[in-house]
């Protein structure tokens, strides 16, 4: 099986400011793959090179074996990202959006979107405006998923959903990887890496540290976020 | 790209049909009270003739204001600018930049689009609000002078819309280049923007050091009075134009594609 994701010596600064410091990072196809750390540590300013919201300084990233900066559409084409903040355009209706994230894709996922509004009980008459941060998760999860992508990156998808939601959000993510997607998931919740990740990474200062397994205890995962 | 901008003309609808009303509906009131108030004008046009380089700066020193066509070109000409200016500032300055503003450009940017795309539809968007803006208030200003029985000096009229739609892109294009600067819309840059180029122009008029110079500003080829009298525009006012236009645009695609984009 091939690496649905290769980072190669990855460095980002803010002007003076850190950001990311010499990351390498394999994630493998058909993987779920956590990505745990304190706030700042750069697991979003990682996300973000990869997704090309950002201009890194060195090194390079292949995402689905394709160069991140040359084939960048062609990338996103195959990748569901979910953001931390779930904002989109305020006075759209819910399945406008929906609707308009097909439609750039060049797609009709009507049928796989309605599958997934059904389980994660998606107001889609409302209007975004009118949603709470859990409910604009839950649309920002019909977006990144609708498409059947490759690659899921997921920045800290299940704040604000509530327990039956993210166990329905596990079973799709179990369901779209078992028919051969890989997943990042960048996530604070240490039960989140232990019950579903199948490897895992940690960052601290803006440097990452490839853990030999996912399944860690508590002590060691505060240890973790604790000050060098 | 054809869905970002049928999206970007729709979320701006509104925006549009609101300021090309007002401006439009301002410009056909003044119209259609130019018969109530035809003698206080006439008499105020002769006091403003009558005060030297302050006249050369409305206008009123080369056209009589007891005509219809006369009192459009300083009264709706005034209106028509400063309004179109601001609107032109307005739909260029936040266009890009709202998306970090609003948080919706990792949304956006996630999508299967390149940036340069994003401009473009932004751009064209900008582009069609503008000939939207002109083409109502070219039309409810036509309507005026047909509901006053009078006839319409096309050409000068052709010459005063489509002067006033350049400016309004150059406008549009410097605001649209500081758009894609930075993740904050603004606004108050963008109408201040508007505001000095139209005040360069009223100050370049009676300042007679300046008068060489006006050029360099928008305002200068759409001086309704000077069109309506048949006076020609200084080739290097369409030059220095073309050249702000060009240079916005290529500034705006060149520094949203390279920059780091808030979340």
């Amino acid at each position: 099986m091939g690496n649905a994701i290769e980072i190669e010596h990855l460095t980002k600064s803010y002007g003076k400011n850190r950001g990311v410091i010499d990351v390498s990072l394999k994630v493998k196809e058909g993987d779920i793959f956590g990505f745990i750390g304190p706030n700042g540590a750069g697991k979003s300013t990682t996300i973000r090179s990869m997704l090309g919201f950002l201009k890194f300084n060195e090194g390079s990233i292949k995402i689905l074996g394709m160069d991140s900066v040359k084939d960048h559409e062609e990338i996103l084409r195959n990748v569901g990202y979910m953001p931390s903040e779930a904002w989109f355009y305020d006075s759209m209706k819910v399945s406008d959006v929906i609707r308009y994230a097909a439609d750039v894709r060049g797609l009709d996922c009507s049928e796989e979107a309605a599958k997934i509004c059904e389980k994660m009980k998606v107001a889609t008459d409302k209007r975004i405006k009118e949603l709470s941060l859990g409910n604009r998760k839950k649309v920002s999860i019909v977006c990144a998923m609708q498409h059947k992508p490759k690659l899921f990156i997921f920045d800290e998808p299940t704040g604000g959903l509530d327990p039956l939601m993210q166990k329905h959000f596990f079973e799709l993510i179990n369901e779209y990887v078992d028919k051969g997607a890989t997943c990042l998931l960048s996530t604070h919740v240490l039960s989140e890496v232990n019950k579903y990740c199948r490897s895992a990474a940690i960052m601290r200062e803006g440097r990452l540290t490839v853990l030999d397994s996912p399944k860690i205890d508590d002590d060691t995962f505060l240890k973790f976020y604790e000050d060098e | 790209m054809k869905t970002i901008l049928l999206k970007e003309i729709k979320l701006n609808f509104k925006n549009l049909l609101i300021w090309s009303l007002v401006v439009g509906g301002v410009g056909l009131a003044c119209i259609l009270m130019y018969q109530s108030m035809q003698g206080e004008i006439a008499k105020v046009g002769d006091a403003f003739s009558d005060m030297g380089s302050f006249s050369d700066a409305f206008g009123m020193s080369t056209l009589s204001m007891a005509t219809l066509a006369g009192y459009f070109a300083v009264e709706v000409g005034t209106v028509h600018g400063l309004g179109g200016g601001m609107f032109a500032a307005i739909a260029a300055i936040g266009i890009l930049s709202k998306e970090e503003e609003l948080h919706s450009g990792e949304f956006l940017l996630s999508l299967p689009v390149s940036r340069k795309k994003v401009v473009a539809a932004k751009g064209i968007c900008v582009l069609c609000m503008l000939v939207a803006f002109t083409l109502i208030c070219g039309c409810l200003y036509a309507l005026g002078f047909a509901s006053m029985g009078e006839s319409l000096p096309a050409g000068d009229f052709m010459r005063f819309m489509l002067g006033q739609f350049l400016m309004n892109i150059e406008i549009a294009a410097v605001c649209f280049a500081v758009s894609s600067l930075s993740g904050k819309n603004r606004m108050g840059m963008g109408l201040g923007i508007a505001l000095l180029f139209y005040f360069y122009d009223l100050i370049g008029r009676v300042v007679p050091d300046l008068k060489d110079y006006l050029f360099i500003g928008p305002y200068s080829y759409v001086n309704g009075a000077e069109i309506f009298s048949g006076k020609s525009t200084p080739a290097a006012a369409f030059v220095v134009a073309a050249a702000a236009i060009v240079c916005g645009a290529v500034f705006a695609f060149w520094y949203y594609d390279k920059r780091d984009l808030a979340s």
